[in-house]
């Protein structure tokens, strides 16, 4: 698609702010109302997805130029989906997070990028993965561990536990205990190690088109050759990139199960049994790449048509991706079998979920701002009386890491696979 | 053309506010110049309004007035919004330098008292927020039509008021207690108890009470300064204290407690509507009262509905239901219908109120429409009418939408329109350039003022802005409704104010000019001579020149 | 002078000028302390465009204007001139009801309808208005409704100002306007009733609500000439119940429940001086029936109006039970030595002539305020304790507390009535009235109907507020001919 493709969105926006918000039947205090954390720290109207389209229009119509206020306001956010959602409530003929990542896109190609962002994109051409670290050492955290090599073997399933699981140190025995629970279940499933590739899934975020290309096709290549069928992540933009940018973009046909779908899927066979108690309390957040932008996913080509005289749809109809449908239950269902656990929720929960604040190149490019988003869903945490705040995701889990250091949100920070292992 | 104002004011400005909260960038501006309803008045069916030529992003009531005091040093406009929807919100005129106030940085609810049953908020604070809030503590507040993304302080202070909960909460306008407010001049005012120290509690006095200059039917709407606090009467809420809806997106549903009923009303005839009107005023109950689900079009409203509620569906399943044979027959039922939400205090009293809704509707020949009635319908009617969180399917269909008509009245007189303005809105659908929903797409509270007694029904009309010969379309109903509605003797909707605000301002004082009684634009003349000496306010605060009423032109 | 009354009577009529003394002696004070002045006529006009001529007559020889609807005796000063060679223009002639309109429950009257005869008109078509406790039969109803009395129904009360809804009014000018919706159409009643409007839309016209301008002006804005009055169906049911206590904070918590849910039609609380002085019977009969009455009741009208009205008295009556158990508190059916029919006549007629207040000692002194229900007490405290300071008997003191605004207001009054023809006693009244004021006025009092000697002490406060009102003043009546030297004018 091109930007002119959402020419038509930016004319049928309305500037109603309601991407500023979550969606208000869900609104349960003032304080945890805002949905959107790139107007919360950009606050012009041009940091929302409402002005993100205004901006795309402004720019197509020669009205503006890309100048460094306009890459803040198109480069400073998550591309968490809130506002999608949001926007959805009322329309569907919008599709708000399509055309800011077409805009991101638009601008990439001519040129205008942050260096932080080239950067990462550089790590990326040259060793496969988004953290700058050598590819070699990819596969370290499995040193130990005996894993299929898809490289010269077969198997059903690939597990991709993506570029943080494998670099980040401490998030390794997250990785680690997902091998576990798949040799447990026995499944035939194999490993890249230190030949796996980045989804490439930020790369297409951050608008680095062909950077996303190659590696969306290297690893589907790379599974066809091994012959799998199913990817496995424990990652939730991986699953997010595998299932949806995939196959919209790279006519992938695999399927793709993210490791809380696989878990509870095992505890609701009763083949996963949980023997150690752990009591504490607990609030889980929805990632956005699981929640409301992990829905099932169907690639679609169509075109606008017009009913009634003037309401848009489309031909063939034109599925609709709003949040409803998003992996919200695996994870509760989890964390409910786990004795000892009590789970209690935020207000921004599932398709309302406040962003990490690690997505879309943010992290990388906007430290601060990263970490204010995190801080707000810290504190948004600490409000429920919670131990620890549990998420099924290494970017959240890493940027609420970093950021609880310096907050004043004293909480545990688990990855929900991490809690199963130990309760096993 | 890229206008800016001049760099000492710009300076100036920043050393008040802050670098981070002033902006001159073009795309920025942009974002504030691009406005619902533009195309429809704008040359070339432009999108966006005239651009302000600064943004600024004041955080205190001081920085507003400082920042409004040196705007009249420098002769450039001040133009305030809170949430800034609806083309009016944006600067009038390309060639006056203007900067437009963003006041989102003034979000706080600063008290809650919740004896006295009333709260002080910030313009930036949105109904939704103020209503969760409220609701803790067994209240609520009356959240305009335009949903509960607006500003309250602007509905308050500087807009019109009326919303679905009108009927037993009140207008916003007789919710009003103290307000503040900061003059173009850069004075800062306050009104009723508050100016006499005394609190926020009371809108009145001392003696005539001031706020009479703040608004009237509509406030000034951005154009005679900047409402920066208000205190807003609360009323009591018997649901509980935190909304917990079920299902799915879109068409999120909020269970029915106890001492609630949740109705769609259906009438046999127009006759019985307004009759149904006047024995529920007469009668006093209703807590939420609106005709909300007719913005789709009677002819399509049945079937969007009932497709909206499935979160499998999208519009072009509406295609296949609207030949459904029964929600034909469902449409034909709730063609002539109205939303109906009782609270009660008490089991016994909300029982008695059904009793005397039945009654009522007995009398009128009206029934429940059953399907509208049942559990999923009812309570995505209670979500949807409680929160006010959909307003924006309004935009639905294709993303445009206008309202005509509306001239508010008692339902006697709004009945006496309402064959007109289907017929007249039939007609305009006929080239297929508008939404085909059905001449009869009105909407509107079942009473704009508290107690009841005043209503208004405003005909919902979707035009894509996306293609020109649409809009065109839009505008030929705007202009037909002006010449129907003369024709018929009914004053003019609310599409003349809309096209107002395309038109030059000449024709815009001939148009007031024309008005059987001047008193009130020559007052507001010399109010704004008084209290906007330099004119930083523009003509949404409308005014009439000396003398003008005296040589009108065609 | 000659020419004066030659103006005059070209305008309303011979017969309708009045030099009498009188007459006009009549007009020259009232019950407060305002200073004496005579007026040098009384007029008597008829029409609004006999009103508008006098009005244009008064600019062009910059004569002052006292506008006054309603038979005496008057207490508050504001009907008094304040500047010479001024006149009275007696509105009492203008006393028809234009319109009732039952269906829109819209009632039209002139300013000379009292209360007493609105009253009948409507129960005719079973309507009734929400009016203030008591008002004197021959009070005008556009008058007291634009003083903002407070009415004794606070469910009905979604303003302050309700329920008046539309003025035509004559401005200071010289011109004619109509306030609210009736200011956005042909300036005859006529012609809007035949284009369906019904004048029920207090705001407006346009971007300035003018019928707030002319509510609480004490005619120095504008004389009104007609006035649109939202009626109620007059209930088929009703009864009145009380609950009492020894401490007015015993009532407190009680009352915010019962305003909070909008129960009963008039609810009121009074002390038991001010309930005596409600009731029928001598003023030794009521002095000695005070003795054995509360120290504080809470009175609710339990009514029922249109569909099953009974039903729905015995049903606010549970949810009262339910409020008076939660509180601790009980409900009595009577009072001690007084039936409830009583008190509901009390609730439904006009005040015996010339008013109730009177009967104790013959004359008194009122201070009213607003506030809030919680600050109450308070200040009942601060007027108890002046009061005493200066040995008025307090059994005397009447102290009545009207819900306004749903609850969100409470109008506060106290009486304080004396023997005119004793010196020192009167004296004792007025020190006391001065120095509560203050004391009330410093501890937050809201006096929003600031008569008399208050309008110095809230103007000297309030500038924000003087700067408003002259700049309006200057527009409307810059000649300042309507009523000078009242509030901050």
């Amino acid at each position: 698609m091109a930007l002119q493709d959402f020419r038509a969105d930016a004319m049928r926006c309305t500037r109603c702010a309601y991407c500023k918000w979550i969606p208000f039947d869900l609104i349960k205090s003032a304080r945890f109302s805002r949905g959107c954390p790139s107007m919360e720290a950009g606050k012009y109207h041009s940091y929302s997805a409402g002005g993100r389209l205004i901006t795309a229009l402004s720019l197509m119509d020669g009205r503006s130029t890309v100048t460094e206020r306009v890459k803040d306001s198109i480069f400073k956010c998550n591309l968490c989906g809130q506002c999608d959602v949001s926007c959805k409530i009322c329309r569907y003929d919008m599709e708000p997070l399509e055309a800011m990542r077409e805009l991101r896109a638009t601008i990439v190609s001519e040129g205008h990028t942050l260096p932080q962002l080239d950067q990462v994109i550089e790590g990326l051409r040259t060793q496969f993965n988004m953290l700058g670290q050598p590819a070699k050492n990819r596969g370290n955290w499995a040193a130990a561990l005996q894993i299929k090599n898809l490289t010269k073997e077969s198997a059903d399933y690939v597990f991709h536990p993506g570029c943080r699981y494998s670099f980040d140190g401490e998030l390794a025995h997250v990785t680690r205990d997902c091998v576990d629970i798949l040799q447990r279940a026995g499944i035939d499933f194999g490993i890249f190690g230190q030949n796996e590739k980045c989804c490439g899934g930020r790369a297409y975020d951050m608008g680095y088109r062909a950077n996303f290309n190659s590696m969306a096709k290297a690893n589907l290549s790379a599974w066809k050759r091994a012959g799998v069928t199913t990817v496995i992540t424990p990652c939730a933009e991986c699953y997010h990139t595998f299932s949806r940018k995939y196959t919209a973009k790279a006519g992938s046909e695999i399927k793709v199960v993210h490791m809380v779908q696989f878990i509870a899927q095992l505890v609701r066979e009763g083949k996963l049994k949980f023997t150690r108690p752990q009591k504490m309390t607990v609030t889980y957040h929805d990632p956005c790449h699981l929640g409301r932008q992990g829905e099932p996913y169907v690639a679609w080509e169509g075109e606008e048509k017009k009913i009634f005289g003037q309401a848009v749809c489309y031909d063939p109809p034109r599925p609709r991706y709003n949040g409803a449908f998003g992996v919200y239950e695996e994870p509760r269902e989890i964390l409910r079998a786990i004795p000892g656990i009590e789970l209690r929720e935020m207000e921004r929960i599932r398709e309302a979920s406040w962003c990490c604040g690690a997505g879309g190149g943010s992290r990388e490019a906007y430290p601060e701002f990263s970490r204010a988003t995190a801080d707000e869903r810290l504190e948004e945490a600490r409000s429920t009386g919670a131990a620890a705040i549990v998420t099924a995701c290494s970017w959240c889990e890493r940027n609420f890491l970093d950021s609880i250091e310096s907050s004043e949100a004293k909480l545990k920070v688990f990855d929900i696979v991490e809690l199963v292992a130990q309760a096993l | 053309m890229i206008r800016t104002i001049p760099k000492e004011a710009y300076g100036a400005i920043k050393d008040i506010v802050g670098a981070d909260n002033i902006s001159d960038d073009p795309a920025i501006l942009d974002s504030y110049a691009f406005e619902v309803m533009s195309e429809l008045v704008r040359p070339d069916h432009c999108h966006f309004m005239p651009r302000p030529w600064a943004i600024v992003l004041p955080g205190s009531t001081e920085e507003v007035a400082a920042v409004t005091r040196l705007c009249n040093k420098y002769g450039i406009k001040v133009k305030p919004i809170s949430t800034g929807w609806y083309h009016w919100a944006a600067p009038l005129k390309d060639d006056e330098p203007t900067v437009q106030f963003d006041l989102r940085r003034m979000d706080k609810i600063i008290e809650i008292d919740e004896k006295n049953m009333y709260a002080v908020v910030e313009p930036y604070v949105i109904c939704a927020q103020l209503q969760a809030e409220v609701m803790k503590r067994g209240l609520n507040v009356n959240i305009i039509g335009a949903g509960c993304s607006t500003s309250i302080v602007a509905s308050a202070c500087a807009y019109f008021g009326a919303g679905p909960s009108s009927f037993y909460m009140g207008n916003n306008s007789e919710n009003l207690l103290g307000q503040e407010w900061v003059t173009p001049a850069g004075d800062v005012i306050r009104t009723g108890s508050l100016s006499s120290n005394c609190g926020w509690f009371c809108s009145e006095g001392p003696g005539p009470s001031p706020r009479g200059i703040t608004r009237g039917t509509l406030g000034s709407r951005g154009g005679l300064g900047t409402y920066t606090r208000c205190a807003i009467k609360l009323s009591p809420w018997e649901g509980p204290p935190v909304m917990e809806p079920t299902g799915k997106a879109p068409g999120y549903r909020l269970p029915i407690p106890e001492k609630f009923r949740v109705y769609t009303i259906g009438a046999p005839s127009w006759d019985a509507y307004a009759d149904c009107f006047y024995k529920i005023y007469d009668n006093g109950i209703g807590y939420i009262f609106h005709r909300q689900f007719n913005l789709a079009g009677a002819d399509l409203a049945a079937a969007l509905w009932l497709t909206y509620i499935d979160p499998t569906k999208t519009l072009n399943d509406v295609e296949t239901a609207v030949a459904d044979p029964e929600i034909k027959r469902i449409t034909e039922e709730s063609r002539i219908s109205f939303q109906l939400i009782l609270q009660g205090s008490s089991i016994e009293n909300i029982q008695l109120q059904d009793k005397i809704l039945n009654a009522i509707m007995r009398q009128c020949g009206c029934y429940k429409v059953e399907r509208f009635c049942e559990p999923d319908m009812a309570e995505f009617t209670n979500m949807y009418l409680q929160r006010l969180g959909h307003k924006h399917c309004n935009y639905m269909w294709v993303g445009g939408y206008m309202g005509s008509w509306m001239q508010p009245g008692t339902p006697d007189f709004v009945k006496g329109y309402v064959p007109i303005a289907i017929d007249s809105f039939a007609k305009d659908q006929e080239s297929g350039k508008l939404v085909q929903c059905g001449g009869d797409a009105l909407m509107g509270c079942g009473s704009t003022i508290g107690g009841g007694g005043l209503c208004g029904l405003e005909q919902f009309v979707s035009y894509d802005p996306n293609d020109d010969s649409s809009v065109d379309a839009c505008i030929q109903h705007m202009e037909d409704a002006v010449t129907t509605t003369a024709r018929h003797g009914i004053p003019p909707g609310k599409e003349y104010i809309y096209l107002q605000v395309g038109w030059p301002e000449e024709k815009v004082w001939d148009a007031l000019a024309r008005m059987p009684q001047k008193f009130v634009l020559n007052f507001q003349r010399k109010i704004k001579e008084a209290f906007d000496p330099n004119a930083l306010g523009d003509r949404n605060y409308p005014w009439l020149p000396e003398g003008w009423g005296e040589k009108t032109t065609g | 002078m000659k020419n004066a009354k030659a103006a005059l009577e070209e305008i309303v009529g011979a017969q309708n000028v009045i030099d009498d003394a009188s007459v006009i002696e009549s007009y020259s004070s009232d019950q407060s302390d305002a200073p004496r002045r005579r007026p040098h006529f009384v007029v008597r006009p008829k029409t609004a465009a006999e009103v508008q001529a006098l009005v244009i007559w008064a600019n062009e020889t910059c004569t002052p204007l006292v506008a006054v609807s309603s038979g005496s005796p008057h207490f508050h000063g504001d009907t008094v001139p304040c500047r010479p060679e001024s006149v009275i223009v007696d509105l009492s002639r203008m006393n028809t009801i234009k319109r009732i309109d039952r269906r829109n429950r819209i009632v039209v009257i002139e300013p000379g309808v009292t209360y007493a005869v609105l009253e009948t008109a409507l129960s005719a078509h079973g309507l009734r208005i929400s009016q203030p406790l008591l008002p004197r039969a021959n009070k005008s109803v556009v008058a007291s409704l634009l003083e903002r009395q407070p009415t004794t129904i606070p469910r009905f009360n979604f303003s302050l100002p309700e329920p008046l809804r539309n003025c035509g009014v004559v401005w200071g000018t010289g011109e004619i306007a109509f306030t609210g919706e009736a200011g956005n159409g042909q300036m005859n009643l006529e012609e809007q009733w035949k284009s369906g409007v019904a004048q029920v839309d207090p705001k407006g016209p346009n971007a300035t609500d003018l019928m707030r301008l002319v509510t609480g002006a004490q005619g120095t804005m504008g004389i009104v000439v007609w006035a649109s009055v939202k009626c109620e169906l007059l209930p088929e049911a009703k009864r009145c119940v009380f609950v009492t206590g020894r401490r007015l904070a015993e009532l407190v918590d009680f009352c915010y429940k019962i305003e909070r849910i909008r129960l009963g039609d008039e609810v009121l609380c009074v002390n038991a001086a001010q309930l005596a002085t409600m009731l029928q019977g001598s003023s030794a009969e009521l002095t000695e029936l005070r003795k054995f009455l509360p120290a504080w009741t809470v009175i609710i009208a339990l009514a029922g109006a249109g569909l099953y009205p009974e039903q729905r008295v015995q049903v606010q009556e549970l949810d009262l039970n339910c409020i008076a158990q939660q509180c601790g508190l009980a409900i009595n059916q009577c009072l001690p030595r007084v039936s409830a029919t009583a008190v509901q006549q009390a609730l439904d007629r006009c005040s015996p002539e010339p008013y109730y207040k009177l009967k104790g000692k013959g004359a008194f002194e009122e201070i009213f305020f607003l506030t809030t229900l919680n600050k109450v007490p308070g200040f009942v405290e601060t007027v108890i304790e002046i009061a005493a300071e200066n040995n008025y008997d307090l059994s005397h003191l009447g102290i009545y507390i009207q819900p306004q605004h749903q609850g969100v207001t409470q109008h506060v009054e106290f009486s304080l009535p004396f023997d005119p023809a004793d010196r020192i006693e009167a004296e004792k009244v007025r020190r006391i009235v001065a120095a509560a004021s203050e004391a009330l006025m410093q501890q937050g009092a809201y006096f929003s109907r600031p008569y008399g000697a208050w309008a110095e002490m809230v103007f000297n406060r309030d500038t924000q507020a003087t700067r408003i009102l002259r700049t309006v003043k200057q527009i409307v009546d810059p000649k300042n001919v309507l009523n000078p030297g009242k509030l901050c004018f």
